[in-house]
Formats: C-alpha cells, structure tokens, sequence
C-alpha cells in the first residue's frame, strides 16, 4: 500500500477515538466517531472479495444509522438545552435515543445482528481492531454519560445480550463469529453496571480487551479460521496451542484466571446495590459462553490427532505473521487475578 | 501454610527439570516430603485453630483432610507410572504438573480462612482435574464427562458466589474465624430459603447429592487413575468441608430447609447401593458406592449436632482412603486386562494372593468392619440420624447390609471362584503397585488404633 495511505488511516482511527474520547463537545465527539468508522472502512476492506464488501457495507449502514441517531440526540439536547456540552443532557428523549445509538454502535442486543456477519466477512486482525479499539470510543461516552443514561434500555440490553451472546455462539464452527458472539456477551456484562459503577465498567472493558487481543494475535499466527484448523494446531505449535486453551478459559471467566476478576467485580458492585437475581441469571448464562469455548479447547488441546479427528492436514508454511508482545499479552491475560486486591481504587 | 503451599509450587520445576529417567523418583519422593510437613497439623490441643495467618488456617476439621490431600499425591504419582510409560516426556511432564497443581489448590481451598478464597480455589480445581479426565482419559466418552463434571459443578457453584457476595455485603467480612460471632436472627422468609439453597447447592452438587450426582459415575470411570483417586478421595470432600463451614452462618433455616435433602439422602443412599449390586463395570461400582457414601455425609452434616460432624469427618477421611485404594485395585485389573468389566477376571486370588489380600482388606473396610474408621464414621451418622428421626435406622440399617452385599459381591467375583482361561498370562504383581496398596491401608489400619485425630472438633 501507498505509505502515505498506510500512515494516515490508521492514524485517523487512533485520532479519530481520541477525539471522541477527549472532548466535551458534543460535535466533536461526533465527529470523532464518524472518523474512527471512515478511517476503519478501509481497513476491513483490506481483501477485496465480495464477502469483505458485504461486511463493510453492513457496518458501515450500522454505524451510520447509529451516528445519525445519536446526531438527533444531540440536536433535541441542543434545542432544549441551547448547549453542547456533553454531560448536561436533560431531555428524555435525548438521553433514550443517545442510548439506542450507543448500543448499536457497540453492538449490543438487540442491535447486534451486524457483529458476526461484519467480523466473518474481514481478516482476523481486522476484527481484531473492529471488536477491540472500535469499542473504545462508544464506551467512553456512555462512561461520561453514565447516570443520565436510560437505565431500563440498558439494562434491557445487558440482559439479552448476555442470553443472545451464550446462545447464538453455540452453533458456530468459524472462529470469527464465535469472538463475534463473544464478544456480544462481554459487552453485555460491561455495560451490567454502567448505572452502580461505570469505572468497573473500565475495569472489564480493559480485561475483556486484553483476552481478545491475546486470542486474536495467537489465531493470527497460523491463520485459524475454523474449529477443525484449530485441532491440527498441536501439531505445529504445541505452546500456542496450550496458549489458546488457558486464554479461551479465562475469557469463559473460570477462577483462578484473569478472566474471572472483572465478573467477580461486577457481581459485587451489583449486589452492593441490592440487584441479586439479575447477576445470578447473569452468571448462569455466562455458562453458556463457556461451552463453545470448552468445545475450541476439547478440540485444540484435550483430544489428540489422529485418534478422533478425520481432518484435511493443511501445508505447513513457515508462520511469518508478527505477533505483538504475546507472552507479555498472555501472562496478563491468564495471571492477573492475584492483583485483584487493588480494585477498591475504583472506587 | 507457606511451609506446605511454597514446597508444593517448586515440585513443579522439580518435574520440569528432573532428568528424564528420574521425573518419577524426583516427584513421588519429595511429594512424600511435603506431606510429612503436614503432619504436625494434626496435633490440636485444644478447639482453637492453629491461626497461621490472615489468610490461612487449620484445625481439626481441615487438618485431617489436608492431610488426606498431601498424602495422596505421592500415591497419584506412583499409580500413574504404567499407563503413562508409553507417553513422551513433556507429556509425563505436564501430567505430573497437572496433579500438583492440583494438589496445590486444594491446600488452598482447605486452608483458606476467607470464604471467598476457598470460592476460588474451589473452582480452581476444576481446571487441572478436567484436563486430567479429558485430556487422559481412555474412552470417547471422557469429553462428555468432562463436560458434565464441568458444569454440574458450575451450575452449582455460580449461585454460592452470589450468597458468598451477599454475606460479604450484609456481615461485613466472610472470614471463617469471625463468622460463629455474626448472629442474625432470620425469619422465615423466601429470601431466606433461596440464601440457603444458593449456599449448599454447590457442595450438595460436589459431595453428590442423589438427584444431582450424574456426573459422578461418568467423571470416576473415564478419569485416568490419578484423576480417579483425586476425585474420590478429596473432590468429594471437598462439598463435605464446604457445607460443614457454611451451615455456621446458616443456622435458623437449616432446621426446615434440611428436609428435602435429607430425605433424598436417604433414599439415595439405598438406590444407589442398590444400583451396585447390578454394575458389571467395576469402576462405575466404585463410584455408585461413593455417592453412597457421601450421602451418609450428607444426612450427618445437615442434621448438625456434634456426633453428626464427628461422624461425617471420620468418614470423609475413612471413605477417602478406601475408595482410592478400590481403584487403584480396579486400576490394576484394568491395566492387565485392558477392560473393565468384572467377570472378565475372576479367581484372581490363584493368581496374585497378595492382591487379594489387598482386596479383601479394602472390601473389609469398606463395608465398615469394626474396628476401622469406617465403621466409627458409619456409626456415628446411623445414631445422629436415629436421634433425629427414629425411622431412619431402617434407612442406614439398610444400607450397611446393601453396602456389605454389594462389597461382597465385588470381592468374591474378581477373587474367588474359579479363573478364566485367558487371564493366566498376566503380568504378576509390581512392587509399586504393592507398595501403593500397602501405603493406603497402613494410615487406614492404624487410624483405626488411634481415631482421635479424625474426628474432628469434639473428640
């Protein structure tokens, strides 16, 4: 690609998030959103098949429809209010409809029919940035935003996302719309105590970033595409595919890994403030997460070739793919839990 | 507790970099090291605990078991030698390591004081011991049992975070040494009941209950050796120990509440004893006796008087030692004969005597014999149920005689009769595997001397 190209696009993705995150200008955080979804355009369309099209025109409709809600938001707040400043909305309808497009623009339920079909359609790194960076922007928002946010739509969308993120990934076989779903399930529980406590939320975005960041990179290394990829993976690298195995466990949140620390905190924060049966059905359908991801580690590390598999072995081409800090990236995200003593700084 | 949790961390570079001919040696010898430190836990000379620090404790009702649980690993160790001769070197490696962690979270879990630790390690132990059952195990069916004992466990387990969470908030501190002090009278209300339930359906789940044990026959059976001994032996106490600290800070429900468990205590007791009398798979016969067992346990802890914890931590510890020692048994049939099903091999007591000695004393103790442990366990419960109800006694009456006819009929198929003809070219008996069996009945036959030190807080 034209270095130039190559410098500013994802340079406007970067400036385009810190513009978003950065102001208080409603306008400006607009407009920031809408160069972090320009600037990504490209980027997800790094292979041109038809496939890759259809993705990015889907995300980039999602986004639009999302931009211009929360455009509308901001209007009404303007003609009611006469100002711009992003933590004084009062209007109703301003603060339902900004939620609404924050939601879609997250890809939360029920706005989440985008997210395994766009993060199918592109190359593993570029969903990588699609469910990693791109949720950076949306969440600094709705953190500004947090007690005037409309807490029976959000807590409407935690709920189903969290049900439709366990369900929906039982039935998948490509490991791109598996994070998709998980993905759809993690921002369910970031978004579970927005109202109670919005640095928690922080909490868990950063961990739930790191896990998929880990994940991710280690898929990238061998180009693993599908459940049957992943079985062969032993055979290659056998440390990745322990590697995987420990990551995909902690972002399923079993104790005593990382994973577990941001569901144990938002338990917590939900129950200080009186809410207990919606974190134990939260938790339960956290179960269902789990089960495709025991089916990933069942076929990657816990049943061994050739005596249960009847897989096509792929070429075996030496792996030239740069994989960013992934040691440093892999202890944080499977040995994090021990500094769980710091998290009443939240607070 | 350093003492015992720091040695137990460095046998895993101990595995790591031992030479290739001693990985087996290396480990086996100094996991025998580490349970001699924890030894002097045993000695209590009064109720207090013996506070070590804030974080970890022991006293008379954790020290037998943690004893039971550092004991055990040397015994995975040497029992795991032969099925894994075959393997590669890192796999051997990775296994050994996976018992150790093992056995490291379970320090941790029994010697935790903050309940909230003890959630953790808790849940901790499911990792190694599934990766354990499926990632060594010998039949297809291994994934489905990994799966069930996963989440089985999980399902159970998710509530008693949420109460775990709830008493923090409410009580302030979920220390085990401060609970006894936070009296709270609670009516009856639903919320009540539903703290309760969400409380011990995780241990009723891991002990096992009679409604909610299907993961136990599938988890024991598939399991490798190793991860049969450690789910029967500490796993399941592991529910025991849990209730037994939980139901401090239960108290007003669990007079009402207990009921319903109770009565499929006792009724489980006598199904699945029954179902023993009709396995042909040896294991699956272990592991149906377990859950009999551990309903007994049950019915001992949720009636709640003083022989009722005496008895059920005499028999966690009796049953521990007795049901690893059947499957290493089992296991060693299995390794000869490469299948499980008991008339398969039969009139083993022409072919290796010393074995059946081995047999006949692990089916002895088993169906409690005086003067064992198991007996001492066995009794107490019967006569905490008859003081509770008097029409229990035809329920544990029952069941000892269901108990013995099942034992019997284990013992006297494998052993006595005449053999098969295709079994006369098995390999004769290892001196570890005579070793092995001698190291689980030798603490059986002299606790049976000396019981005090099992018997928990009120001997």
């Amino acid at each position: 690609m034209n270095p130039t190209t190559l410098f500013a696009i994802p340079m406007t993705l970067f400036s385009g998030t810190m513009l978003t995150m950065l102001s208080s200008h409603w306008l400006l955080i607009w407009a920031g959103l809408e160069m972090n979804m320009l600037a990504l355009i490209p980027i997800l369309m790094k292979k041109t098949n038809p496939r890759s099209t259809e993705a990015t025109t889907k995300y980039f409709l999602t986004q639009t429809t999302a931009s211009m809600l929360l455009m509308m938001a901001i209007l009404i707040n303007m003609t009611s209010s006469g100002q711009w400043t992003i933590t004084n909305m009062d209007n109703p309808s301003a603060t339902s409809l900004a939620t609404l497009a924050l939601i879609m623009k997250l890809g939360l339920s029920p706005f989440h029919f985008w997210i395994p079909e766009v993060t199918q359609g592109i190359p593993l790194t570029s969903g990588m940035i699609l469910l990693t960076w791109q949720k950076l922007a949306p969440i600094s928002i709705m953190f500004q935003l947090a007690p005037l946010l409309n807490p029976y739509i959000i807590l409407t969308s935690t709920a189903l996302s969290i049900l439709v993120g366990g369900w929906g990934g039982l039935n998948q076989t490509q490991l791109r719309k598996i994070m998709a779903y998980s993905s759809i399930s993690h921002m369910g529980w970031t978004t579970a105590i927005l109202m109670y406590s919005p640095s928690t939320m922080i909490l868990n975005l950063s961990i739930y970033i790191l896990l998929t960041l880990t994940t991710f990179s280690m898929l990238t290394i061998y180009a693993n595409h599908t459940i049957s990829s992943l079985a062969l993976l032993w055979n290659k690298n056998p440390l990745i595919a322990l590697a995987i195995s420990l990551t995909l466990l902690s972002l399923g949140g079993l104790p005593p890994l990382t994973g577990f620390l941001p569901k144990w905190i938002i338990i917590q924060e939900m129950m200080k403030n009186n809410s207990i049966i919606t974190p134990l059905f939260m938790t339960i359908a956290a179960l269902l997460n789990l089960y495709f991801y025991m089916r990933l580690i069942y076929s990657t590390t816990l049943t061994m070739l050739p005596t249960t598999n009847n897989i096509k072995t792929k070429w075996r081409f030496e792996s030239t793919k740069q994989t960013l800090l992934l040691p440093t990236l892999l202890i944080l995200s499977t040995f994090l839990l021990p500094l769980a003593p710091i998290t009443p700084i939240l607070n | 507790m350093l003492k015992l949790i720091i040695p137990t961390i460095m046998l895993i570079p101990t595995t790591w970099f031992s030479s290739n001919k001693m990985i087996w040696i290396n480990s086996t010898t100094h996991s025998l090291l580490i349970s001699l430190i924890t030894l002097p836990f045993l000695n209590h000379n009064n109720e207090n605990s013996t506070t070590t620090s804030p974080n970890f404790f022991s006293d008379p009702l954790s020290s037998p078991l943690l004893m039971l649980t550092t004991w055990l690993l040397p015994l995975m160790i040497m029992a795991s030698q032969h099925h894994l001769s075959k393997e590669m070197y890192t796999r051997k490696k990775l296994y050994i390591t996976m018992l150790i962690l093992l056995q490291l979270f379970l320090i941790m879990t029994f010697t935790a004081t903050e309940l909230m630790m003890f959630y953790i390690m808790f849940e901790a132990t499911l990792i190694p011991t599934l990766i354990i059952i499926t990632r060594w195990g010998n039949q297809p069916e291994r994934l489905n049992a990994g799966l069930y004992f996963l989440f089985y466990t999980l399902f159970g387990s998710m509530p008693l975070l949420i109460a775990l969470t709830y008493i923090h908030n409410s009580a302030g501190s979920l220390n085990l040494l401060l609970l006894p002090f936070w009296t709270q009278i609670s009516p009856p209300l639903w919320s009540n009941t539903l703290l309760w339930m969400a409380c011990m359906i995780a241990f009723m789940v891991k002990m096992p209950l009679y409604g909610l044990h299907l993961w136990l026959p599938k988890a024991h059976v598939e399991a490798p050796i190793a991860g049969s001994m450690v789910l029967a032996a500490i796993l399941l106490k592991l529910g025991g120990y849990g209730m037994m600290r939980i139901t401090i800070i239960l108290n007003p429900p669990t007079t009402p509440m207990a009921y319903p468990f109770l009565i499929l205590s006792l009724w489980g007791m006598i199904m699945t004893s029954s179902i023993c009398l009709r396995q042909t798979d040896l294991k699956s016969l272990i592991a149906y006796s377990s859950v009999s067992h551990m309903a007994l346990v049950i019915v001992a802890i949720l009636i709640q008087t003083p022989w009722g914890f005496t008895g059920a931590t005499t028999l966690m510890v009796a049953h521990g030692l007795t049901s690893s020692l059947l499957f290493c048994l089992a296991n060693s049939n299995y390794e000869r004969i490469h299948n499980r099903t008991m008339i398969l091999a039969r009139g083993l007591q022409m072919l290796l005597p010393l074995t059946a000695t081995w047999w006949l004393l692990a089916s002895l103790t088993n169906l409690a014999l005086p003067p064992t442990i198991n007996l001492i366990g066995e009794l107490f419960v019967m006569m905490t149920a008859f003081s509770w109800s008097n029409i229990t006694i035809i329920f544990t009456g029952l069941n000892m005689l269901i108990t013995a006819l099942y034992t019997l009929f284990m013992l006297t198929t494998t052993q006595r009769g005449t053999f098969t003809h295709h079994i006369n070219n098995i390999k004769p008996t290892f001196t570890r595997e005579n070793s092995l069996m001698l190291m689980h009945i030798i603490p059986l036959l002299l606790l049976s001397l000396n019981p005090k030190m099992t018997l928990g807080f009120f001997h």
